[in-house]
């Protein structure tokens, strides 16, 4: 009897959950595109200057490493940036959700956790109707197999992990430094900087590659590389090294968020 | 049947003015050994209470005494440092409303935010709108942003929501009146409307005759400690008497 009465609870807890991310969604896209022309395609916007600019410069040099191939290396820093572009501005809205929130969050019984969840969800909303099309219709030009089609949702979900826990730790972080988002801003940079968007990883010396490596960026975007562009079947090795990075990361976020959840409670 | 217990309950509280928060500062205070933890206030000391269904309860006391906070560790919103908490059936907080609305999106969808928030389904609220538009006479305005409304037609939307919903206990800090003479008479309807039936109601007021006359029973805290909890004239009285 017991049991069943907790199993009720936990359904309506879940049930609630996803009633409040569904709103908390919905609200968040109405507002930033609201009376927009582009709409939701706005968010396609940055990715396709940001890659027209690296290719009008970087483009002939770097041709040589993609097989002398400008659309190669277009493609590559194409896929790159629309990764990258996801994680950055998911998880700096994440960043300052729960604090814009604190008013709320006093007066209602709330699971804190909503805010950043629901920024990263929006995201995810905006590059399923945005750049995953984009992918899907390459993937389709260039394996022309459909295993590398399911394939191209792994990397996608390990950098929905990896974003989440790191949105959940730094919107937690925010609350005790509020001199935070400088210093994210710079995290974010080294990120950028050290994860092979624009570049090949080829041109990087041998000494300074294994840091790299450590980028959790890294192996996600050369996983979706590999699925969308080579052609070849899916590497697997990837696609896990892949996940272990935003599985570890999601764990450390969560973790860190309940433990520090009843001590910031005081400070917002 | 009781509703609401509290055991021994403790909660102590960061004060805010302690606190920097300076990621350079912090980090430079820890290098140089000098970083400390800070400091607690002890806003909750060991409180009993229990609480029957249906009883009205009046919280009293002066500034910083905890009366806000007893309700928020009852919501739920704090979890207490040390003792127990148990509370049977949903809450509805009435605590000065609109905090959960958004300027920029309609009226309509603000219900539905709002109601959600609150802890009601979606499918529940949709049928609530058109009532809730009708009591705080906003029909006219159902798909303008709040932004548009003026902050009298604010506050009464936000206390047409949370009273539309039939909670079993019901948490009121400092009662409100909103809106003009008219609207103010249909608010105290609706709140006696919760007083006549069995609704759980919890209130903390600085309007002492106020809870002399609704209230059955009062609480009297002061820093934190239960001083005093009897019939609401009783605790009323000591708290007079001791505090001139």
């Amino acid at each position: 009897m017991k049991l069943a009465l907790n199993e009720n609870s936990r359904k309506k807890q879940i049930q609630r959950y996803w009633e409040l991310l569904q709103i908390l969604v919905t609200r968040n896209l109405k507002i930033r595109y609201r009376g927009s022309f582009l709409g939701v395609y706005w968010s396609l916007l940055n990715p396709l200057i940001m890659t027209g600019l690296y290719t009008a410069i970087f483009g002939a040099s770097f041709a040589e490493y993609y097989n002398n191939s400008i659309w190669n290396y277009i493609l590559a820093a194409f896929t790159g940036m629309v990764v990258f572009n996801f994680f950055s501005t998911s998880t700096s809205q994440a960043l300052v959700s729960v604090l814009d929130n604190g008013v709320l969050l006093n007066k209602i019984r709330l699971p804190v956790t909503i805010f950043p969840v629901s920024m990263i969800a929006a995201n995810v909303f905006q590059f399923s109707v945005g750049a995953l099309p984009l992918l899907v219709v390459m993937t389709l030009i260039n394996s022309k197999n459909i295993i590398n089609l399911i394939a191209l949702f792994l990397p996608f979900i390990a950098l929905i992990l990896f974003s989440t826990g790191v949105g959940l730790l730094v919107s937690a972080l925010y609350i005790f430094f509020r001199d935070l988002p400088y210093f994210y801003e710079l995290v974010a940079f080294v990120l950028w900087i050290s994860s092979p968007v624009f570049y090949p990883a080829a041109i990087v010396p041998e000494k300074v590659k294994p840091f790299l490596e450590l980028n959790p960026i890294t192996p996600i975007i050369e996983s979706l590389r590999q699925i969308v562009l080579s052609g070849a079947s899916p590497d697997l090795s990837l696609i896990g090294t892949a996940f272990l990075g935003g599985i570890i990361f999601f764990s450390l976020g969560c973790i860190c968020f309940q433990l520090w959840r009843s001590q910031f409670m005081d400070l917002l | 049947m009781e509703v609401i217990r509290l055991d021994r309950v403790s909660l102590s509280r960061r004060t805010q003015e302690e606190f920097s928060y300076d990621l350079k500062k912090t980090a430079l205070l820890f290098l140089q050994g000098k970083y400390r933890q800070p400091a607690r206030n002890l806003v909750l000391n060991k409180i009993d209470l229990v609480i029957e269904k249906g009883e009205k309860i009046g919280i009293i006391g002066g500034n910083g005494a905890g009366k806000s906070t007893i309700l928020k560790v009852i919501s739920g919103i704090l979890e207490p440092t040390s003792g127990k908490v148990r509370v049977q059936g949903n809450i509805a907080p009435l605590i000065e409303l609109g905090a959960g609305f958004d300027g920029k999106i309609s009226v309509t969808d603000n219900i539905l935010l709002y109601g959600i928030l609150l802890g009601f389904s979606r499918k529940e609220m949709k049928k609530r709108v058109k009532d809730i538009l009708e009591f705080a006479e906003l029909e006219d305005y159902a798909l303008v942003p709040i932004n548009g409304l003026s902050s009298g037609m604010v506050a009464r939307l936000g206390f047409a929501i949370a009273t539309d919903v039939q909670p079993d206990i019901l948490i009121l800090d400092e009662v409100l009146s909103v809106g003009d003479e008219s609207f103010k008479k249909k608010c105290k309807r609706r709140i006696d409307n919760f007083w006549h039936r069995d609704t759980t109601i919890l209130v903390v007021s600085h309007d002492l005759d106020f809870v002399r006359q609704s209230c059955e029973r009062a609480i009297w805290l002061d820093k934190g400690k239960l001083r005093f909890a009897s019939h609401a004239n009783e605790t009323v009285d000591y708290y007079l008497n001791s505090v001139n």
